[in-house]
């Protein structure tokens, strides 16, 4: 039976890559005796699954993942169980069965980020929402994708205008007194998953790229907000 | 601590940050200013690398199981987190509370390995400490060391203040006990390095002075101050069931080298291969008891998660109670799918039925060490295993659905001959037929056989501590002859850098007067040299040149059993009369046996008591 599960990835778990996560997880299932099932073969893996990897140095205040158990156990003794053996940066937020035949990973269709960052040449926030209104006016919006097949790179251009879903700008502090440019937050709704999936860097430095704000790229902070599926074109909880 | 936001400014800029964020399940944080001491302990490697060392965990557990001692570790930041780290003016810290180095009482560095000398004097600088013992004032941490390679600690003697010979389990809470003193008296700096001299294990290379004949060999090491003793004694543990273990292991959230649970089942080793450095300082043999063993798998596995427990220790099929351990284990741990491995295997028909067991959970690969290619040359360095040996544990390994080994040899051992280098090929050739004379059905998977030669290394404290190494001329000469002898696709030889094994010879066997070369080699850039993209030869080289050293002296030149050795002054247990009676046996090609079976008087029983030889 399937339990999906609500967790955060915060701090500096950040800076954990996904394998990393995987490792924690199955040694935090191990240490709290979670009837996990393993998968059969000569090196038994246990059967549980994080949906819509995230980056390095990304932040998430909302993962999904699906955990097949051979034994049902209650929810809340999971989370508690989990929450005691997780570091503080990871913790199970919300724990339920599904009947759901299909995976959190293809369930997932869009990505909630909240960006921070530095924008030298920005002085003003009207002028920053036009901007961002012409930008996604345009007909196409195209990145480069690189892919690397063992040496060699390839690389492709990607219209990727129907994976940006929305921008709004949040927060907009400008150091008027230094002139050395704004503080801004925006939210945005990107595509995610097998379906198409914009990653918020790729989506940075594409804005970068035509709105020449002079963003500070060692000043960006991203962190996920929310996961949503999609069904009949309306965006949903996974859980 | 270190400034955080800068540290939160470089961490986005660097590769794998998670090897400097600390935080680990299991790792400890203690309010620093709520102790007496403060240790750090440093690796003169990455993260991933040091955090694979069971030295490291059970030094961290045991000091910090003292209530008023802090441990934090320390290790030496990849080349592109140094930079940050120097651009931003961040300086060495440790994982725990991020808190700069200079502000610990200890520093200790582990010698694993001799090629790490330049990343302990790079984080010694990157830590703002001098590097030199001699310039070091009253506020300054103390810099001790201890390890394997401690065995020879002149290379590395005006760097460190003191070492401590031998197993540290239970010097290094007499040292800081004598701290805690000290510091409350408010003794010198002086003083307490006077005190902590007349331990038992403990070298401080500023008391002696060292005196060199014409030919620059050493004629003697006077002692500068009254009271300090002349030679230093090892120290070990009596009893390894008595002696502290962790029962919990830090748990790194990136893969580490060996990312499983270390169980150490004995200390020592009674083959007596003449090569082994350890083989020889780790004496006498010492085990843990099966229940002890268990005591420990239990907790260890309760307080990791880990999903393999592996039996550490320098032979490990030769632990008396191996088949009843490992039954024990994996009665308890099949079901929860705990695989249990031996690092080290040996190609006789026991070893083959503890894989046998072994392999009801895991597969793991499939490596054995014949060290050399001929029965001649392998009967000259008394490793016990014939080729007999290795066709049955091959057959065996074939059968039941291998098809990827490793053998590994050395080459440049004393009298070797070309015979002898090729019969490495003849081996892989051997193993091949092996493979291909199954019938066709009985046949799984690809054969891959791994030839693997790594260059001989003269060790301090073995019955070849005199022989001189091959030139690296020689070393190509010889790796030529083998590569060119193969021609076989399912054979692959592979071999260690010649230059890098020069080095290592170098430094393993080196005096003080090398300290200078060192400093100099690190000032030319040279770090993480075990690396070898990071390793430059030729800067090496010039810093020896601008020094004044010549490298051949240490380590090609064949030195006479009279010659007085930069290490006679330590005393492992071994004496050096065994030692040159084995240097004899070796060229006379005379087998001594697994001191097991019968004492062949190494020594060590007459100074030392415990383990086997009790």
């Amino acid at each position: 039976m399937i339990i999906r599960v609500k967790f955060t990835k915060k701090n500096y778990l950040k800076y954990i890559s996904h394998l990393d996560l995987m490792r924690l997880f199955q040694r935090a299932f191990r240490r709290g005796h979670i009837p996990i099932k393993y998968s059969g073969g000569f090196n038994p893996q246990p059967k549980f699954s994080i949906a819509n990897p995230l980056a390095l140095g990304i932040e998430s205040i909302e993962e999904y993942m699906d955990i097949d158990l051979y034994k049902k156990i209650s929810t809340k003794d999971f989370i508690e169980i989990m929450n005691k053996e997780l570091p503080d940066g990871i913790r199970i937020l919300e724990a339920k069965y599904t009947e759901d035949k299909r995976s959190i990973s293809s369930l997932i269709s869009w990505s909630y980020y909240e960006i921070k960052f530095t924008a030298k040449k920005l002085n003003n926030k009207d002028e920053f929402q036009d901007l961002i209104g012409e930008w996604l006016k345009e007909d196409k919006i195209i990145i480069k994708k690189i892919r690397r097949k063992g040496n060699k790179i390839t690389e492709r251009d990607q219209d990727v205008k129907s994976f940006i879903g929305n921008i709004v700008i949040k927060d907009f502090s400008s150091k008027e007194d230094t002139n050395t440019g704004s503080v801004v937050r925006i939210d945005c709704l990107l595509k995610a998953g097998d379906k198409g999936n914009l990653k918020p860097t790729d989506f940075l430095d594409a804005m970068e790229k035509y709105l020449d704000v002079g963003i500070d790229f060692d000043t960006v902070e991203i962190k996920r907000l929310e996961l949503f599926a999609e069904e009949k074109g309306r965006i949903l909880s996974p859980m | 601590m270190i400034d955080i936001d800068k540290f939160n400014k470089v961490l986005k800029r660097v590769e794998k940050p998670a090897r400097y964020i600390g935080m680990e399940k299991n790792s400890v944080k203690k309010d620093l200013n709520k102790v007496k001491v403060k240790f750090a302990f440093a690796f003169p490697d990455i993260y991933e690398v040091g955090m694979s060392h069971l030295g490291l965990h059970i030094l961290y557990n045991l000091l910090n199981q003292e209530e008023d001692i802090a441990c934090e570790r320390a290790f030496a930041p990849w080349v592109d987190m140094e930079q940050e780290m120097i651009n931003e003016n961040i300086p060495l810290f440790t994982l725990e509370n991020r808190e700069p180095v200079k502000n610990f009482d200890f520093i200790g560095f582990t010698l694993q390995y001799e090629m790490s000398y330049t990343n302990i004097i790079n984080m010694l600088h990157l830590g703002d400490i001098p590097i030199l013992s001699r310039d070091r004032k009253e506020d300054n941490p103390f810099v001790i060391a201890g390890g394997p390679c401690g065995y020879n600690p002149e290379p590395i003697a005006d760097i460190i203040d003191f070492f401590v010979i031998g197993e540290g389990e239970e010097v290094i809470l007499e040292i800081l006990e004598k701290y805690k003193e000290y510091k409350e008296i408010k003794a010198s700096r002086l003083d307490f390095l006077k005190e902590v001299s007349r331990i038992e294990g403990i070298y401080v290379p500023a008391f002696y002075q060292v005196f060199y004949n014409e030919d620059n060999t050493i004629d003697r090491m006077e002692p500068l101050i009254e009271g300090v003793p002349r030679t230093i004694k090892k120290r070990i543990i009596k009893d390894l069931n008595k002696v502290y273990y962790p029962e919990k292991l830090i748990l790194p959230y990136v893969e580490t080298i060996h990312d499983r649970i270390p169980l150490e089942i004995f200390r020592g080793c009674t083959r007596g291969c003449r090569f082994c450095q350890a083989g020889m300082i780790y004496r006498p043999v010492r085990e843990k008891s099966v229940d002890r063993l268990l005591e420990l798998a239990d907790r260890l596995e309760k307080n990791t998660g880990y999903e393999d427990i592996s039996l550490t220790s320098l032979s490990s099929c030769d632990y008396s109670e191996l088949q009843l351990l490992i039954s024990k284990l994996m009665d308890r741990y099949e079901e929860k799918r705990v695989g249990v491995s031996l690092p080290s295997l040996r190609l006789d028909s026991f070893s083959i039925g503890v894989l046998k067991e072994i392999q009801k959970v895991r597969k793991t690969g499939l490596t054995f060490a014949p060290e050399a290619g001929s029965q001649r040359l392998r009967d000259v360095i008394n490793k016990g295993v014939t080729e007999e040996d290795l066709i049955t544990a091959m057959t065996y390994a074939f059968h039941e659905g291998w098809s990827t080994v490793k053998l590994y040899f050395m080459i440049g051992l004393p009298t070797e001959e070309e015979r002898d280098l090729l019969g490495i090929r003849d081996l892989g050739y051997k193993v091949k037929d092996l493979f291909f004379s199954l019938p066709r059905e009985k046949r799984k998977g690809n054969l891959k056989i791994t030839l693997s030669a790594s260059c001989f290394v003269p060790k301090p404290f073995t019955p070849f501590q005199w022989v001189g190494q091959n030139a690296i001329d020689e070393f190509y000469e010889k790796i030529d002859l083998i590569k060119n002898n193969i021609k076989d696709r399912k054979i692959t030889f592979n071999y260690h850098d010649p230059k890098l094994s020069y080095l290592e010879a170098v430094l393993a066997r080196g005096d003080r007067r090398l300290c200078k070369a060192l400093i100099k080699a690190w000032e030319k850039g040279c770090k993480f040299d075990g690396w070898s993209e990071m390793f430059h030869y030729s800067k090496w080289m010039e810093a020896f040149d601008e020094i004044g050293i010549d490298g051949d002296f240490y380590a090609l030149r064949e030195r006479s059993v009279e010659e007085t050795l930069p290490w006679d002054f330590i005393e492992p247990g071994v004496t050096k009369e065994y030692l040159i009676k084995e240097y004899e046996k070796a060229k006379g090609e005379e087998l001594t046996r697994d001191c097991r079976l019968g004492c062949t008087n190494c020594g060590i029983n007459k100074s030392f008591t415990g383990g086997v030889c009790k």
